[in-house]
C-alpha cells in the first residue's frame, strides 16, 4: 500500500524533497513502537505503517500539507517526540501521513515578567526547563520525563506531573494554542485570536480547551497543534544545575533553600494522612512516588546498584540478598520523595519544621539511607529534571502501566491492596519481574494545590519474549477483572489494549459508559472540524445512533 | 557478532529518543541541547540510533530493503557514541553503539557500501594510509628528528603518529612535538617509520573489520619484534583502535598510552615544567574516542541470563561502556597547568561533547554532513569566549580547521602538544 503518487508530489512541493519519505525502512522506523507487541497480531513490534512521513516546519506547512491530504482524503497522524503506540497509525489499511514535528523546534519566546514560554511541538521539557531556569523560572515536567514535548503534554496529552502539585497541569497551564484542524483551518484560542497574546486561553476568543483535550487529549487524532503558550512557575534555585558525578547517577546538589527528601510511612493509612497533611500546609515543590517504579521488593538493591557507577544489573541479585539492605528496604516500602524548596533560609527551616510536625502526628519518618547524600543528592536531580524516567524500562526494556485511576488519598489507597495482591499473583508466572506486588508509582497530586493522583502499576515485561509479553497481556486483563469486580473504573492497562481493538469494540464499550451524550457531543465538534474523518479514534467519539438505547445518566 | 545478536536489543528499543540528546540531566540550554549529529542533519527517526535499530529489524525481517536512502541512513553518522551514553542512562541491556556497528558489517558484506569509501579502501590496501599518500613517505615528519627506527633496532616504547600526524604537513609539527617530549621524558622510544601501517580504525568504523584485522596483525607483529611493550600516540582514533579494538579483536596485550596521559603523568610527577606564560583562553574538545568511547576494554564472553523471572543480565557481567571512566580529567589537568592558560568548558563536555564530525567515516563519505557537525562545535566553543578550541586528536583538529575557515572564522585549533610546546 502505498501513497498516490499526485498526493506524494503535493506534499514535496510542499516542504521540499528532503523532509517527505515513503522509504519502506524509515515508514517502519515511525510504526515500531512501544506496547505495539501488547496489542497488534502475532505480537508484531509494529503499528501500521503509515504511508508517508512529512516534516512540516511551520504553521503554513503544517496546513497546506492538511489540505493535501483533504483533497486526497489520507488521514492526519501528527507526532513530536513520538512515543508510545498510539503515536503511530491506527489501521492498516487506512493510508496516513505522519507528521513529523521535529523541525518546529524553536522556543519562540519566554515572558519573564509574565512567566509563559511560547514554544513550538519539539521542545521538549527538558530544554525548555534549562532555558527557564536562567530566568529564575521552571516548568512542570509531565510523569513520562523532560524528554517530552511540551506541547504535546499541554494540549494533547495528559499533563501532570511530579511538580503538579506546585506548579500545575499542563493542562491548566495551558495558555493558548495554535491548532490546525483536521480540514485545515488555523485555530488560536483564547486572548491569542484576539491579538492580545497568549496570557489566557480563555476568551475573548474561542476555548476549545476542553472540547480538544479534556483530561487526555486527542493524542494526534485531532489535527496538529503547532505552538502554545505555557504557564511557569518560580525556580528559586540555580540559574544552571550544576551536575556532578558519572553517568548514570548524576547528581544534583541541595543548596541550603532546598530539601530532598525520601518520607516511609509504616502503613497506608498513615501515607494517605500524611498526603492530606502535606495538601494542607501547602508543603513541597515536587511530590512524587518515584523510586519505588522498581518495585517495593528491589527499589533500595536497584537503586544503590545505580547510583555506582562500576556496578551492573547482576549487582542487584546480590544486593537484594544483604540483610542490611532488606531492613532499609523495609523502611522505604511504603514511601514516596518530597522537594522542598523556599526563596529563604527562613523559609526552608519553616517548611522542615511544619514537615516535622507532619510526620510526628502521621507515624510517618524521612528514610534514613535515602536521605543521605550521595541518594539524596540523586533523588534531588531525578525529580528536578525528570531525566531518569526511561528507568521505567530498566529491567527488561518493557513495562506497561496498570490502574492510576486518580482520585483522593483515601480513593486511592482503597485500591492499592487489589493492585499488589493482583500483581504479585501474576508474577508467580515468573514471566513478569518479580518485584514485589507493590511497584505503585505516581504523582503527589496532578493538581495544583493537592488533592488528586493516582498510581501506576509498573508492570515490567521483556518485549523480546514472546511468553513475557503474554503474561503482560494476562496481567492487564487481569487488572480490568479486578477493577470491575471493584465497580471502579478501568484504568491504564484498558487505555493501553483498546489501541488495538476494532471501532465496533471501542464503540460498545463506550455505548456502556453513564454519559454518552459526552461522546455523541464531541462526534457533532469533530463532524465540525473534521468532516473527512481524518483524524483518528484518539480523540473519541460515539457514532451516531450508537448503543441507542440509553443509559439512565442519558435518558430525559 | 552480527546484527542477528542485536535483535533482542531493537525488540526492547521503546523509542524514547534519549539517544538523539545529551544525558538529559546535562542539557545546560535549547542551543546546546543534542547530543547525535546524524538525527539533526538527517531528520528522519531512522538517522537516530533508536532508528538504527528498526532498521536491522526490518531488514531481518524481511519488511524493507537497502534503498539508497537506507544506505545514507545507516552511513551518515559519526559513530561517535553519544547515543550509547545517553541509552544507558536508564538501560543496561542494550548496546546502540555495537549494533550500529554490526548494521554497518551487514551492509558491507551485503555489497552497499558507499561508493564514496572506495579511494579510503584502496588507499589502505595498497599504501596502508586513509590518506591516498605512498606508504614510503609516511616516516617523512620525523626525518631529521634522530628516533629510532624500530624496523632495526628495539625500545621499550613504540610512538605511533597515525596517518594524519604522518602526512598532513599542517599538523606533522605535533608529531614532532610529542617526540621533543617523549625524549624530554627520557623514555626509550622509536618509530615504524614507513612500515608503520594505519590502525585500521577507520575501515572497522564503517565496518570493514577485515581491514582492522589487517593492520592489527601488522602492526603487532611489527612491535613484537621490535620488543615493544608500549605503544604512545597523540591520535585519539589510533588509541581508541589499539586500546579498544586490538584488545578485542585481535588479543592485543600491549599497553596504550595517549600523549595527554603521558602529559598528565608528567606534570604530576614534577617531570614535565611549564613555565614559559601563554596567555590565552581556551575551551578544550573531548574527542569521542579519548573520551567517551576511551575506556578501557574488558575481555567478555558470556550469555543473557534472567533474574526475577525476567530482568535482563549477563552471565558473567557484562562490562558497560557508558563513558562513565573515559580520558576527561588528564587533558585538563595538563592545560590548567601551562601558566597563564584560563579553561573555559563548553555546555557539552566529557561524555556528553558533540562529536568533531570527522568520525565514523563521515569526513570521507559524507563531507557535508562532517563540515556542518564541525561547524556546530566551533560555535559552541565560540559563546565560551576562548580564543582557541584545544583538542587532542589529529582528525577533531582537521575538521575543525576546515570548518573554521570554510566559515572565515577567527577560532584558533590547537592541539594540546602545541599549547605544551609553547609552554616549554
Amino acid at each position: 500500500m502505498e501513497i498516490s503518487r499526485d498526493a506524494y508530489r503535493a506534499i514535496e512541493d510542499i516542504v521540499g524533497p528532503d523532509n517527505v519519505t515513503d522509504d519502506p525502512a524509515f515508514l517502519d522506523s515511525y510504526a515500531f513502537e512501544w506496547l505495539a507487541e501488547l496489542v497488534r497480531p502475532n505480537r508484531s513490534h509494529y503499528m501500521p505503517r503509515p504511508w508517508a512521513v512529512v516534516m512540516p516546519a511551520s504553521t503554513r506547512e503544517v496546513q497546506a500539507v492538511t489540505k493535501v491530504c483533504n483533497k486526497y482524503k489520507i488521514k492526519i497522524k501528527p507526532i513530536s517526540t513520538g512515543w508510545y503506540h498510539w503515536a503511530a497509525p491506527m489501521k492498516d489499511d487506512e493510508p496516513t501521513v505522519q507528521f513529523d514535528l521535529r523541525r518546529m523546534n524553536r522556543i519562540i519566546d519566554i515572558d519573564e515578567k509574565n512567566r509563559f514560554a511560547i514554544v513550538e511541538p519539539y521542545v521538549i521539557c527538558a530544554q525548555l526547563q534549562a532555558e527557564a531556569m536562567k530566568l529564575g523560572l521552571n516548568c512542570n515536567i509531565i510523569g513520562a520525563g523532560s524528554s517530552t514535548s511540551v506541547v504535546a503534554s499541554a494540549c494533547a496529552y495528559f499533563g501532570g506531573g511530579p511538580s503538579s502539585h506546585y506548579m500545575g497541569n499542563n493542562s491548566d497551564n495551558l495558555l493558548g494554542q495554535e491548532w490546525v484542524t483536521p480540514a485545515g483551518k488555523v485555530v488560536r484560542t483564547g486572548s491569542l485570536s484576539s491579538g492580545a497574546g497568549w496570557f489566557c486561553s480563555e476568551g475573548p476568543g474561542p476555548s476549545v480547551r476542553g472540547v480538544t483535550r479534556g483530561n487526555l487529549g486527542s493524542r494526534g487524532g485531532l489535527g496538529t497543534y503547532t505552538k502554545c503558550a505555557i504557564k511557569l512557575a518560580d525556580w528559586p534555585g540555580p540559574a544552571e544545575m550544576e551536575v556532578k558525578g558519572r553517568p548514570p547517577g548524576y547528581r544534583l546538589p541541595i543548596g541550603e533553600n532546598f530539601r530532598a527528601y525520601t518520607i516511609g510511612a509504616p502503613n497506608w493509612e498513615a501515607w494517605a494522612n500524611c498526603y492530606y497533611a502535606i495538601y494542607d500546609n501547602g508543603l513541597g515543590y515536587i511530590f512524587h512516588r518515584q523510586l519505588n517504579l522498581a518495585g517495593a521488593n528491589l527499589a533500595t538493591a536497584l537503586w544503590l546498584t545505580y547510583i555506582d557507577p562500576t556496578k551492573t544489573l547482576n549487582d542487584v541479585e546480590t544486593l537484594a540478598k544483604d540483610p542490611e539492605i532488606i531492613a532499609i528496604n523495609e523502611t522505604a516500602r511504603i514511601s514516596f520523595q518530597l522537594i522542598l524548596a523556599a526563596q529563604s533560609i527562613d523559609g526552608i527551616q519553616l517548611q522542615d519544621k511544619i514537615l516535622d510536625e507532619i510526620l510526628s502526628q502521621t507515624g510517618c519518618y524521612r528514610v534514613e539511607r535515602y536521605c543521605e547524600q550521595d541518594m539524596a543528592e540523586f533523588t534531588n536531580m531525578y525529580m528536578q529534571r525528570l531525566g531518569h524516567k526511561h528507568c521505567n524500562f530498566i529491567w527488561a526494556g518493557g513495562y506497561m502501566g496498570s490502574w492510576m485511576q486518580a482520585g483522593t488519598p483515601d480513593f486511592v489507597k482503597g485500591y492499592v491492596p487489589t493492585a499488589i495482591k493482583g500483581f504479585e499473583d501474576d508474577q508467580q508466572s515468573h514471566l513478569l519481574v518479580e518485584c514485589g506486588g507493590d511497584a505503585l508509582m505516581g504523582c503527589g497530586s496532578t493538581l495544583g494545590g493537592g488533592g488528586y493522583f493516582g498510581l501506576e502499576q509498573f508492570v515490567s515485561y521483556d518485549p523480546a519474549s514472546d511468553a513475557s509479553i503474554d503474561a503482560c497481556i494476562k496481567h492487564m486483563e487481569d487488572a480490568i477483572a479486578d477493577c470491575v469486580a471493584q465497580g471502579i473504573p478501568l484504568g491504564k492497562e484498558q487505555l493501553y489494549l483498546q489501541i488495538g481493538w476494532t471501532d465496533q469494540r471501542i464503540w460498545d464499550g463506550m455505548a456502556k459508559a453513564p454519559q454518552t451524550f459526552v461522546l455523541d457531543f464531541q462526534r457533532q465538534f469533530k463532524d465540525a472540524v473534521d468532516p473527512n474523518y481524518l483524524g483518528d479514534r484518539n480523540y473519541p467519539w460515539l457514532p451516531e445512533k450508537w448503543g441507542e438505547a440509553p443509559a439512565p445518566a442519558q435518558a430525559k | 557478532m552480527t546484527i542477528q545478536d542485536y535483535r533482542a536489543d531493537a525488540l526492547r528499543c521503546t523509542r524514547c529518543a534519549y539517544c538523539k540528546w545529551v544525558p538529559l540531566d546535562l542539557m545546560k540550554s535549547w542551543r546546546f541541547s543534542k547530543g547525535c549529529p546524524s538525527i539533526e542533519y538527517g531528520k528522519f527517526h531512522s538517522y537516530s540510533a533508536g532508528g538504527r535499530l528498526i532498521t536491522s529489524l526490518s531488514l531481518m525481517d524481511g519488511r524493507s530493503t537497502v534503498t539508497d536512502k537506507v544506505r545514507d541512513s545507516v552511513f551518515m553518522c559519526n559513530m561517535c557514541g553519544s547515543c550509547d551514553v545517553a541509552c544507558k542512562m536508564c538501560r543496561y541491556d542494550m548496546e546502540p553503539l555495537l549494533a550500529m556497528h554490526e548494521l554497518r558489517a551487514k551492509l558491507v558484506e551485503d555489497g552497499d557500501l558507499p561508493e564514496a569509501y572506495q579511494p579510503m579502501l584502496e588507499s589502505l590496501r595498497t599504501d596502508y594510509n586513509t590518506m591516498g599518500e605512498p606508504h614510503e613517505r609516511r616516516g617523512d615528519w620525523a626525518k631529521d628528528l634522530g628516533v629510532k627506527d624500530l624496523t632495526k633496532t628495539t625500545a621499550k616504547y613504540v610512538f605511533h603518529a597515525g596517518c594524519r600526524y604522518s602526512f598532513d604537513g599542517e599538523q606533522s609539527e605535533v608529531a614532532r612535538t610529542a617526540v621533543a617530549i617523549l625524549k624530554k621524558a627520557g623514555l626509550d622510544f622509536g618509530i615504524m617509520g614507513a612500515a608503520e601501517s594505519c590502525c585500521g580504525g577507520k575501515a572497522f568504523s564503517i565496518g570493514v573489520d577485515q581491514q582492522l584485522h589487517k593492520s592489527a596483525d601488522h602492526n603487532l607483529a611489527a612491535w613484537k619484534k621490535a620488543g615493544v611493550d608500549t605503544v604512545i600516540t597523540a591520535c585519539a582514533d589510533c588509541y581508541y583502535a589499539f586500546k579498544r579494538l586490538y584488545t578485542q579483536h585481535a588479543g592485543s596485550t600491549i599497553k596504550v598510552v595517549h600523549m595527554v596521559e603521558l602529559l598528565d603523568q608528567m606534570v604530576a610527577d614534577g617531570s614535565l615544567k611549564m613555565t614559559n606564560p601563554v596567555p590565552m583562553k581556551v575551551t578544550y574538545h573531548d574527542p569521542c574516542h579519548l573520551g567517551r568511547q576511551g575506556e578501557d576494554y574488558v575481555p567478555w564472553d558470556g550469555v543473557e541470563k534472567k533474574i526475577f523471572g525476567q530482568a535482563v543480565v549477563y552471565d558473567p557481567p557484562r562490562p558497560r561502556y557508558n563513558g562513565a571512566f573515559g580520558v576527561y580529567d588528564a587533558p585538563r589537568n595538563v592545560l590548567k597547568a601551562i601558566p597563564g592558560v584560563e579553561l573555559v568548558e563548553m555546555e557539552r563536555i566529557k561524555e556528553g561533547a558533540w562529536c568533531c564530525g570527522a568520525g565514523g567515516g563521515a569526513r570521507e563519505g559524507y563531507p557535508k554532513f562532517s563540515e556542518w557537525t564541525a561547524g556546530e562545535r566551533i560555535e559552541e566553543a565560540e559563546s565560551t569566549g576562548a580564543d582557541a578550541l584545544v583538542t587532542a586528536c589529529p582528525w577533531c583538529e582537521r575538521n575543525f580547521i576546515d570548518a573554521v575557515r570554510g566559515a572565515k572564522g577567527k577560532l584558533e585549533v590547537l592541539d594540546i602538544l602545541q599549547l605544551v610546546d609553547m609552554a616549554l
